[in-house]
This record gives C-alpha cells, structure tokens and sequence, in this order.
C-alpha cells in the first residue's frame, strides 16, 4: 500500500506513473457519489471520495479498514487540503478535518508515504 | 545558478530568496538585481511597496520594474536609468505576480494562455539570466472549492512552478523559516 499526497496540480499522479507500474487501466479516478472499485489498483482525487462520505454521513476510515484486505496492493492519491484557512462551510470544515483522519490511517497502514511538491517527490516514510 | 522557492504566505520566502540572491551576487562579483513584478492599483499597494523597499534597503539591490513581458527588462534599464545587465543575478519576486498580471488584464479581460505564455518567457529568462532566484506561492493545501477563474489561476501557477522547479539547479521550500530542499 502507497500514499502520495500533496496539493492540488502538482503532479502527483505524474509522480506515480514514473516510479510505479500503472497502465491507464489500472486508475479509478474517484468521485463524490462513486463507490470504491477495489479491482483498480490507483486511486486518484482520493478527496473526493472523502467529501462523498462528509455527505452521506460516512467515516471513510471505517470504509478502508472494513475493506483493508483489498487494499494492500493499491495507490492512494490525495490532495492535502489542510494548510489554508478554516473554511466558513461547515460541510467543507467537516471534509478538511476527515482528510486528516484519513490520511493519518493511510500513512500508518502504507509501506511507503510520498510527498509531492512542485512535481518533485519525497519519500517521508 | 537558477533558484526556485516557495513555500506559503508569510514564512520567510522573500528573505531567504534575498540572501540567496545577495550571497550569489558578492561570490560571483555580479550585480544584483530586484525584479519587481507588482503593478501597484491603489494606496494599500504603494504601501506594500514602500515597505518592501524599506526591507531591501542596504542590501545592494538594483530595482526593475517589469510587471508583463518579463524578458523585455533585460534589454531596459533600472529605476535609476542604468542599463540592466543581463549576467547580473536577479530576485524575481514573485512569480504569482506575474502570473496575475498577465492573467486579469487591467481592462477587465482574462487571459486564460496567460500560464503557456509566462512558461515559456520564464524559461527563456531562466536560460538567458543563468542566476535568477524564482519566487513563488504554495497555494495548492487549502479546503475550498474555488469558483473557476480562481481554479484555473491555480492550476496555471501550478503548471509554472512545475515547469521551473524542473529548470531550476536547486528547488526550496521555506516553511516558517524551515529550508526544506528538493533538489
């Protein structure tokens, strides 16, 4: 299991598909109102699935770790969204702060953790 | 030696990019150039600006004023009337600016090539200068959902920073005053 994490547009996807074996196949670009598709391998905008679950009541932690068997061969992408001001919306507080949680058990659970910044990568863990 | 760093509002970027600058030109026996790259619109602006002159002041810095066409200046002179030199070292604070300029023109239009057109000069001013430290703003972490102007302002910012950090020899972050380097 992988994270990659970093902020918007800076090419965090790019990243992977340098360093990992992905073929277009293998990507499943998530959405609000998508469920997981455990048969993809890399799963991109990883935060807006979390906004999906910030709506329907959902803690998306729950959901990777009641599916944690099928994770271990899977990329996780995410935006890191927690270094701006607090958002007035509460939805958009509530999302802000389940990133956090979530990436907090990602970056446990993963073997390895990158951080992306200005299309440069780093491995943190 | 070109330079690129960035790092969020208020961490100590412009300082840092002044000493990196400062410390090239005296090695190199260079002259040291400001970039200034704001067109002042109101008072708040003239204001930001004499304070950050005031913070230059005995640095040794030259000041250029070029808000578009950022390559132009290297063949114009400085607010002094001295012709610019362009192996000097320049502090082009900051690529944000620019960006700005050349995006939401003055007349109320937007250019939405601004960001291939500005990618392009600022390669083409990093190849020519051979010692420009880069400047620019981390504004890729926040939680928002930003209507599409200000997304598309984004994802050009992003798309020159990706661009330059490429070019550059050596890549910065200042995070508080932190020096984290990517390369």
């Amino acid at each position: 299991m992988v994270l990659i994490f970093g902020g918007a547009y800076q090419g965090k996807l790019e990243f992977a598909q340098d360093n990992f074996d992905i073929k277009d196949s293998d990507i499943f670009r998530c959405s609000e109102d998508a469920d997981l598709d455990y048969t993809k391998k890399v799963f991109v905008n990883f935060h807006q699935f979390i906004l999906g679950c910030v709506k329907r009541g959902v803690e998306a932690k729950d959901v990777l770790a009641d599916n944690r068997e099928f994770l271990n061969d899977k990329i996780f992408i995410v935006d890191d969204i927690s270094q701006g001001v607090v958002p007035m919306d509460k939805e958009l507080r509530a999302w802000r702060e389940m990133v956090g949680r979530t990436m907090l058990y990602l970056s446990k659970e993963s073997d390895s953790v990158y951080r992306v910044f200005c299309g440069i990568g780093q491995q943190i863990k | 030696m070109n330079y690129f760093i960035s790092g969020g509002c208020k961490n100590g970027k412009s300082y840092y990019a002044q000493q990196v600058a400062r410390d090239t030109a005296r090695e190199k026996g260079l002259p040291l150039y400001y970039l200034a790259t704001m067109i002042p619109t109101d008072e708040e602006d003239r204001a930001r600006i004499r304070r950050h002159l005031a913070e230059r002041d005995g640095w040794g810095f030259e000041t250029v004023e070029q808000g578009t066409d950022i390559c132009s200046c290297l063949e114009g002179t400085t607010v002094d009337g001295n012709p610019v030199n362009p192996s000097g070292v320049f502090l082009l604070d900051s690529v944000t600016a620019l960006l700005q300029n050349e995006m939401f023109k003055t007349d109320g239009t937007i250019d939405l090539g601004a960001a291939d057109k500005l990618e392009k000069e600022l390669t083409e001013f990093a190849k020519k200068t051979g010692n420009t430290v880069f400047v620019s703003d981390y504004i890729y972490s926040d939680a928002f959902i930003y209507e599409d102007f200000t997304e598309e302002y984004r994802r050009g910012l992003a798309q020159l920073d990706k661009a330059l950090a490429k070019i550059c020899d050596q890549v910065v972050e200042v995070a508080y005053g932190f020096i984290s380097e990517y390369k």
